[in-house]
């Protein structure tokens, strides 16, 4: 019997420490990129969920049939045309007589949206029977309330450095213990377009831009995206003109985003006269942002297709084109449209280009159409960001974290396509 | 096949989809403005209102400057040019001539209201007070010293006015497509620049040499061009207390818990002082509107009457209460009267 | 096959095989089809291409109309950025100062400071994928850190405004630095974090690549696992570390969003990471929205600034993907 030699090293020797003090640092570095991720989704979602609600305060409200429909008939449309504007304000000053002077007064509308009047009318163009009546009705109250009532907006400061006078923190008092003012959920924000008023603010029309945006994009992409990479892939000889292409797609797959958006400002709106601000132009600078990332995407998945089917279809007496296009590109699809996914999921959190072509003017309405004015999600953010009224501050976290679940929904549709498609060779 | 007809199907679409924007971009059913940042607030305000009481969609506001917005209001007729242009000035005759060189024949000038140009700074700062001599020695690209004009050498406030703290000299302010750049340059700078003597005296001998050394403000660091974006001015304050900012007086008016007005000449930009005339550094706000599109773009009627009445305008109008400063009720029925007779512009 | 080519010869007269004619007439139809398709497929490869000739084209000539009112000396190598210029023949604007330099330097300042993060956390990161994790916690991690990489850039820029900066700030304050709020260090620090996945996902490949029989040989002469990777794996793999270095670096050089939202206006040179810089995206993004005059030199810098930035890039990126290209033929 030999004696065996220990080669193992001693457990407190220093080559030990070293091993573990590196595999600590490998362990940090991850602990470090994932904490910021946690601070940093963490800290949005909990600034955004105060978004999803909005303080209400209740008025009881004088709605005489002369002022609102002198005739009595009951049609929506007379009432539509009548202005609210003067009753809020009456109801609110019956509420609170005590406000007297003109600036008292302007405070105490201040308490209550200045759209205020416009919820009050759609009641009443809902409810005609409640024309000539006094009605108790909720009306959504102005931003620096709802901010104040979620604790954004402290007591403790300054009078003259809150948006919230004393004068207005006595009414806000005295409403909430007779509980006139309360939180509710804020549909509106789902369902409504920009506003200068950020109680009033929803993200429908950034929803819908960003929709008609990639939809375009998409339709421009994919094809020639698929298209592209069955060539270069399938038809091309291996030569230098195929090599050129290749190169300038995996170029062009690192050229800076905002880039597009000035080839986009010179081309399309510049040379081609394209309308300015629409998700036309925005959906083709996306799509020529996202065509490498199609492309690549595409050419790895007709790549894995293995030759025997080529070889079988060939065998049978298929063309070329029928080989590709019956057999190797419906092979290929669930990868290609993976890939076009994420694509489209890129696209969809791009802004610094949307800004290049003018999506970023103040569009109330819901675009109804790829021609017509529009602003995208994130440029609805980064509008919102810059914003000066605090109330914009939660409803840019907000409108982050539906950015935020439209991108996990689309990278999840990825995968559960990947999985369920994809076929293994 | 079944698969290739789709994808060029789709291909199709995509083309189809291209060649149909062309025609659509004639027909326009939305009324397109542009201009003046300083106007941008009220006039989104008013759209918003007027697309909530009308059956008409809500206008597409874009904030490009005044100048940017009369450069492309006098591009032409036709609705791919906007049918109304925002100024916080009033329109020069050179963009008079602009528009008509380009067919732009009859625009209706209407007025808004009054705004003051202030000079503010973070509210974690004091108050400053200052002349528009400070001003224009503290901004002027080439400022007199012992009877000789020489490039701004100052530093600090307190080398301009040693009443003045000792900060550094940085101020943000808007670009030359700005109105609000124009009215600061014409009437704080050149209100200050005439109190030199040697420089008043130019006037009367030298009127371009005059303007040029009143206008002109300095290069070299200490003015920042911050683009269009008032909001954006503001922000930077709050991270910045040294600097100051240049804009209108809403948006002091909107962020008075973040910033404040410099007193300028014992007067702090405040509405009452503003009202009476007493804050030297204040202007009047317009709007342009395209007369040939009347008629051609839905609403436009409409939306001159929305933005001209009371309820807008007025002295407990909703405008007001966005830090516009009303006209007189005399002032206001004459804008009014002229707006419902689309009485055009004569200069 | 050539014979059928011959329009002269009628197609029955050559097979009297009736299977044979069916195939003769598939084949005939399929040339046609077959020219067509080609025809498609080619116009589709083309506009990767054709994309590029725009960019080029159109940021060059815009470029060109600049350097008739500016000099590309003056471009290029001066030391002051106002872009101040009259806009009406009857105003009296600033003559306006073009020099790219302050711009360049606060560009590589943010970026530098950005790799400075990313790389050993994207590095240290890649080498515990790549080495140590358990295939589990490999499968759970990698999908987490391209989470990272997934969110778009403009919340970055958010968080880097609002948490970030304020967050430097008053850590400043409370040592005794003044910490500009539009430092380059917030934007720096924010854009650094974005980068990591890009760094850790590229040099996860690149360690990949290096042989097993390396780590094996290591091993076997009894050298810890740490060891193994500081002075075999990572040595061999430095080719292919050093680009995708480069292709981060050229990412951050064109990142627009942090920057717009988190850098400062003012065109500043220095070098000092607690003052507020400005970038070459910032100014693109500043020069080009609201202001829509087209032919003043003011709106072309934005094309020339557009052309540096494009051609920077390219440089980087056309380096990066040789030396990767390169070390991935020297292990294949």
């Amino acid at each position: 019997m030999t004696d065996t030699v220990d080669i193992r090293i001693p457990a407190r020797s220093p080559r030990h420490r070293s091993e573990r003090r590196f595999r600590l640092y490998g362990m940090a570095a991850i602990a470090v990129s994932l904490g910021f991720l946690a601070l940093m989704v963490g800290s949005i979602v909990l600034r955004g969920t105060g978004a999803f609600q909005q303080a209400f305060v209740n008025i009881e409200i004088n709605l005489p049939a002369n002022k609102i429909d002198p005739d009595g008939t009951g049609d929506p449309l007379v009432i539509k045309k009548s202005r609210f504007g003067s009753l809020v304000k009456k109801a609110m000053r019956e509420r609170f007589p005590e406000a007297k002077s003109r600036k008292e007064k302007r405070q105490l509308y201040k308490l209550i949206s200045a759209t205020a009047e416009y919820g009050v009318r759609d009641t009443v163009v809902a409810n005609p029977k409640l024309v000539g009546t006094r009605a108790s009705l909720w009306v959504r109250a102005s931003s620096d309330v709802d901010m104040f009532l979620k604790g954004n907006i402290s007591a403790e400061v300054a009078e003259d450095q809150r948006r919230v006078s004393d004068l207005q923190l006595g009414w806000i008092k005295d409403l909430h213990d007779k509980g006139q003012i309360e939180k509710r959920f804020n549909t509106q924000f789902f369902t409504s377009g920009d506003s200068r008023e950020p109680e009033q603010a929803g993200i429908l029309g950034a929803i819908i831009g960003s929709a008609l945006t990639l939809l375009v994009c998409f339709l421009f992409s994919f094809p020639t995206g698929v298209l592209s990479a069955v060539y270069l892939e399938e038809f091309a000889h291996k030569g230098r003109i195929n090599r050129i292409i290749e190169v300038n797609i995996n170029n062009l797959a690192a050229v800076p985003s905002i880039v597009f958006g000035l080839l986009g400002l010179a081309i399309f709106l510049n040379v081609f006269g394209f309308p300015r601000s629409t998700p036309l132009v925005g959906g083709m600078v996306l799509a020529l942002m996202t065509l490498p990332t199609i492309i690549i995407a595409s050419r790895a998945s007709l790549r894995a297709v293995p030759p025997s089917i080529r070889e079988a279809a060939f065998g049978l007496g298929a063309s070329k084109v029928q080989t590709t296009f019956h057999h190797v590109v419906p092979l290929a699809m669930p990868g290609m449209l993976t890939g076009s996914i994420i694509g489209m999921a890129q696209a969809l959190g791009e802004t610094a280009p949307l800004l290049m072509i003018g999506m970023v003017a103040f569009i109330v309405d819901l675009p109804g159409g790829v021609t017509e004015a529009a602003t995208a999600l994130p440029v609805q953010i980064f509008l919102w960001a810059d914003s000066p009224e605090r109330g914009f501050l939660e409803k840019t976290s907000a409108a982050i974290f539906v950015l935020l679940i439209f991108l996990v929904l689309m990278n999840l549709i990825a995968i559960v396509l990947r999985r369920r498609l994809e076929t293994r060779w | 096949m079944f698969r290739t007809n789709k994808l060029v199907l789709a291909a199709g679409a995509a083309a189809a989809s291209f060649s149909l924007s062309t025609f659509s971009a004639d027909a326009r059913n939305q009324i397109n403005i542009v201009g003046s940042s300083t106007v941008f607030p009220f006039a989104t305000s008013v759209a918003e209102r007027f697309g909530k009481n009308t059956d008409f969609k809500t206008p597409v506001v874009e904030s490009t400057g005044s100048g940017g917005g009369l450069k492309l209001f006098c591009g032409g007729i036709g609705t791919n040019t906007p049918d109304i242009t925002n100024a916080s000035r009033r329109i020069k005759v050179s963009e008079v001539e602009l528009c008509g060189k380009n067919g732009v024949k009859d625009i209706v000038e209407v007025k808004v209201g009054y705004d003051g140009i202030v000079l503010s700074n973070s509210r974690a700062s004091d108050v400053m007070k200052l002349s528009r001599k400070d001003i224009f020695t503290a901004l002027a690209k080439d400022v007199p010293i012992d009877g000789k004009l020489v490039a701004n050498p100052y530093k600090t406030w307190n080398e301009v006015n040693s009443a003045l703290p000792n900060v550094k000299i940085e101020v943000l302010g808007p670009p030359p497509t700005s109105g609000t750049r124009d009215a600061f340059v014409e009437l704080a700078m050149e209100g200050g620049c005439k109190k030199y003597d040697m420089i008043a005296a130019l006037k009367k001998s030298d009127k371009e040499t005059y303007k040029a050394i009143c206008h002109t403000i300095r290069e070299d660091g200490a003015f920042v061009e911050a683009g269009e974006n008032d909001n954006l001015i503001v922000q930077k304050l709050e991270a910045n207390p040294a600097a100051f900012g240049i804009f209108g007086y809403s948006f002091l008016d909107q962020n008075s818990d973040k910033v404040q007005g410099s007193e300028i000449e014992g007067n702090l930009p405040t509405f009452e002082n503003i009202a009476e005339g007493a804050y030297p550094v204040s202007r009047s706000l317009y709007f342009y509107v395209k007369k040939a599109h009347v008629g051609v773009v839905p609403g436009i009627e409409e939306f001159l009457a929305e933005f001209t009445s009371e309820d807008a305008v007025g002295e407990d109008g909703y405008l007001a209460e966005k830090g516009l400063i009303p006209m007189t009720e005399d002032e206001a029925e004459a804008v009014k009267s002229a707006v419902a007779n689309l009485t055009p512009l004569s200069m | 096959m050539a014979c059928m080519l011959d329009p002269s010869i009628p197609k029955q007269s050559i097979v009297s095989d009736p299977t044979s004619i069916a195939i003769t007439r598939t084949s005939n139809k399929d040339r046609i089809t077959d020219l067509l398709v080609r025809a498609i497929l080619i116009l589709c490869a083309l506009i990767a291409v054709a994309t590029t000739i725009g960019i080029v084209a159109s940021l060059l000539l815009e470029s060109l109309r600049f350097f008739q009112k500016i000099s590309i000396f003056d471009f290029l190598f001066g030391l002051e950025w106002s872009p101040q210029t009259a806009l009406r023949a009857d105003q009296v604007g600033a003559s306006g100062a073009f020099g790219a330099i302050p711009l360049i330097v606060g560009t590589l300042l943010i970026s530098a400071i950005a790799m400075a993060i990313a790389t050993p956390l994207g590095l240290m990161s890649a080498v515990y994928l790549a080495e140590y994790a358990s295939k589990r916690s490999r499968n759970f991690i990698k999908p987490l850190l391209e989470l990272l990489a997934g969110i778009p850039t403009v919340v970055y820029g958010f968080f880097a405004a609002l948490i970030v900066a304020p967050m430097l700030r008053n850590g400043g304050d409370q040592l005794g630095f003044e910490i500009a709020s539009e430092s380059a260090l917030a934007a720096g620090l924010t854009m650094g974090v974005m980068i990591i996945p890009l760094v850790s996902s590229l040099s996860d490949d690149v360690i990949n690549a290096v042989p097993q029989s390396l780590r094996d040989a290591s091993y076997g002469l009894g050298a810890t696992q740490a060891e193994t990777i500081k002075q075999v794996i990572l040595p061999a793999a430095i080719p292919g570390i050093a680009g995708s270095l480069l292709l981060a670096t050229s990412r951050a050089i064109g990142e627009t969003m942090i920057v717009v939202m988190a850098a400062g206006l003012a065109a500043k040179l220095t070098l000092n990471p607690l003052e507020a810089v400005t970038t070459v995206t910032v100014q693109i993004v500043t020069l080009l929205t609201g202001d829509q005059e087209f032919d003043s030199a003011k709106t072309l810098s934005a094309f020339a600034l557009g052309l540096l930035l494009f051609l920077i890039t390219l440089c980087l990126n056309v380096i990066a993907l040789r030396i990767v290209d390169k070390y991935k033929e020297q292990y294949d």
